[in-house]
């Protein structure tokens, strides 16, 4: 019962910080909507290529590449929560907070709800957005849904890995340079961009072993191919993995934190 | 009756820095108990071996009659903290920093109401309360922390270098706010600092704390009067050179083992001299050093303080120590901030 009021108060303190953000607000919402326009424009004429238009996926590069937006913001949007934590270790407001009876836990938990719940409304813009420049839902509202969750599993696993990390390196110049380390060939080494059809065979290999790859091949499949049941599957528990992983760790962190 | 009390407190930080070294002392309740040293002599890793922050090496603590290794929660329920950084949320109002440390406490949302205004009325932040932390002074923020630990009326209230890094005028209201706190909710208050002023006029009793180790103990009357007399501090010299060193030498050989001197201690560029009455002390102390030519630059005598007390049971001083180590930490802190 604690537990969960107490992540809800974080929860809400973050979210309420981020939204007295201008910039904050302004860049989440102007960010994924720039890399919409930009990279449908640039690739356009990629439309025919096989395994973009023509064949399963869409007849465009748009229709394409949509899905991996959401997947790319629900990466970045995750990737560095950490540093909001970072900012209450330095302010000494995470040892102020831990001296009261707080269920140690929500501290972290509350962090990594707020920026999850971030992400979905941003991919909830991205998909209206989408609409609006003409993308078809192929499996309409459950689909969306099901992608969400799949991205929620993303997120989660990734806010609470970076919050873990935040724990770990405790200085925001470390903490910069390994997230951008992690998370750009995170985000290059999937079909994210190309499809797997046009990438070269070591990258198709690695890919394999990323678990943004799996969010984008089924949230694409959602999105613009239908139910592929055996991608959909395989990549719930992959991404189900993932964010076991991202919790054990970021916990685990927590608690050499705090002893 | 006692509430905290703590017996062979120890704790070791890897490398065998031995930060807090077997220390025993009681606290009584409603009490204002210090805990005064230099950088660096323990104090901070006490006070959060006392909230739970960090785990004792060995030894125990008892804390509002749980201990904080076997009962920690039972113990952060009825203690409040203030840290030296000021930890309060910017992007928040003051009351939603406080509501949400109401909750924490497990208030219920009608006492976080009325706690609210009843502790902004008592720090002097009625009118403030819903102004973005962003916007309050150094002051206001420090008073708000302050509150922050004060919502569920805590038994115990530990504060870890309340006024460091504040200006002189904002020094005196946190004073006052401490004591009014003191007077009319009854709390203990444990406190930390390296200004002899603070301990001297909050503290029913002050511990002088160096090195992890409990040196001296008492009221401040008490540990004032261990010095036995007056205080008179002579400087042969104007450059505090090595020649310098060599003339305090030769002061303290001339001086010492003298009916009316009780002791002696060198520091950079003087001499304390530890006397029954320094009126009388003075003239024949001048007549002493002339007739062994040591030519008197200064000469001074004052009452006690705790600095000489510091100064009688460790050989240094607290002011020399916070002069370099204390600016240093401060130039560092801002720098983090200007960063951010």
């Amino acid at each position: 019962m604690n537990l969960l009021t107490d992540t809800w108060y974080i929860t809400l303190r973050d979210l309420k910080a981020r939204i007295r953000m201008p910039v904050f607000i302004f860049m989440s919402l102007f960010q994924p909507i720039l890399w919409l326009v930009l990279f449908t424009q640039i690739f356009k004429s990629l439309g025919g290529m096989p395994g973009i238009g023509g064949g399963a996926v869409g007849s465009s590069y748009l229709q394409f590449f949509a899905p991996g937006v959401l997947v790319m913001m629900a990466l970045f949007g995750s990737a560095f929560a950490g540093f909001g934590m970072l900012m209450d270790m330095d302010m000494g407001i995470l040892s102020k907070m831990l001296a009261t009876p707080v269920t140690r836990v929500s501290v972290i938990i509350g962090r990594v709800v707020a920026s999850t719940l971030v992400v979905l409304v941003q991919a909830l813009l991205i998909i209206i957005i989408s609409v609006v420049m003409g993308v078809d839902l192929k499996t309409g509202v459950p689909g969306v849904l099901f992608a969400f969750l799949l991205l929620s599993l993303l997120g989660l696993g990734f806010a609470a890995f970076s919050n873990g990390l935040a724990l770990l390196l405790k200085r925001q110049e470390t903490m910069m340079g390994i997230t951008n380390l992690l998370t750009m060939p995170l985000m290059f080494l999937s079909s994210l961009m190309m499809p797997g059809a046009l990438l070269p065979g070591w990258l198709n290999t690695v890919r394999q072993f990323n678990p943004v790859d799996y969010a984008v091949v089924s949230v694409r499949d959602l999105i613009s191919v239908g139910y592929v049941w055996h991608d959909l599957w395989l990549s719930l528990v992959v991404l189900a993995a993932w964010f076991v992983v991202g919790t054990v760790f970021g916990t685990l962190m927590f608690r050499t934190r705090t002893e | 009756m006692s509430i905290i009390e703590t017996h062979q407190l120890t704790k070791v930080f890897p490398g065998d820095i031995r930060a807090v070294d077997g220390i025993d002392f009681e606290v009584n309740t409603g009490e204002v108990f210090a805990f005064l040293g230099p950088n660096g002599a323990g104090k901070t890793t006490t006070i959060k071996m006392l909230n739970t922050l960090i785990q004792p090496t060995s030894g125990t603590a008892i804390v509002a009659g749980f201990d904080v290794t076997k009962n920690p929660s039972e113990v952060r329920k009825r203690i409040g903290y203030t840290a030296q950084d000021v930890g309060v949320d910017e992007h928040a109002t003051g009351r939603e920093n406080l509501t949400l440390y109401g909750h924490f406490y497990r208030l219920d949302g009608k006492t976080i109401k009325q706690r609210v205004k009843e502790i902004f009325e008592l720090v002097g932040l009625t009118g403030s309360e819903d102004r973005m932390v962003s916007t309050y002074s150094g002051g206001m923020r420090k008073r708000l922390d302050l509150a922050m630990g004060l919502i569920h009326q805590p038994e115990v209230i530990f504060l870890d270098e309340p006024t460091t890094g504040l200006d002189p005028q904002t020094r005196a209201s946190i004073w006052e706010y401490i004591r009014d706190l003191v007077k009319s909710k009854g709390m203990t208050i444990f406190l930390t600092t390296h200004y002899m002023e603070e301990a001297d006029r909050l503290a029913n009793r002050i511990a002088i704390i160096d090195l992890g180790k409990i040196i001296a103990m008492g009221t401040p009357d008490e540990l004032k009067k261990s010095i036995g007399g007056d205080v008179v501090t002579v400087s042969p010299c104007v450059v505090k050179d090595d020649e310098c060193k060599e003339f305090i030498r030769r002061t303290e050989s001339v001086l010492s083992g003298k009916p009316f001197v009780t002791g002696t201690k060198p520091t950079d560029g003087e001499l304390a001299v530890y006397v029954k009455e320094g009126e009388s002390a003075i003239p024949s102390i001048m007549q002493l050093l002339s007739s062994q030519g040591i030519e008197v630059k200064t000469i001074s005598m004052s009452r006690p303080s705790l600095d000489d007390v510091f100064l009688k049971y460790t050989g240094r001083t607290i002011r020399a120590q916070e002069g370099t180590r204390t600016t240093f930490a401060q130039i560092q802190r801002k720098r983090n901030r200007r960063q951010k």
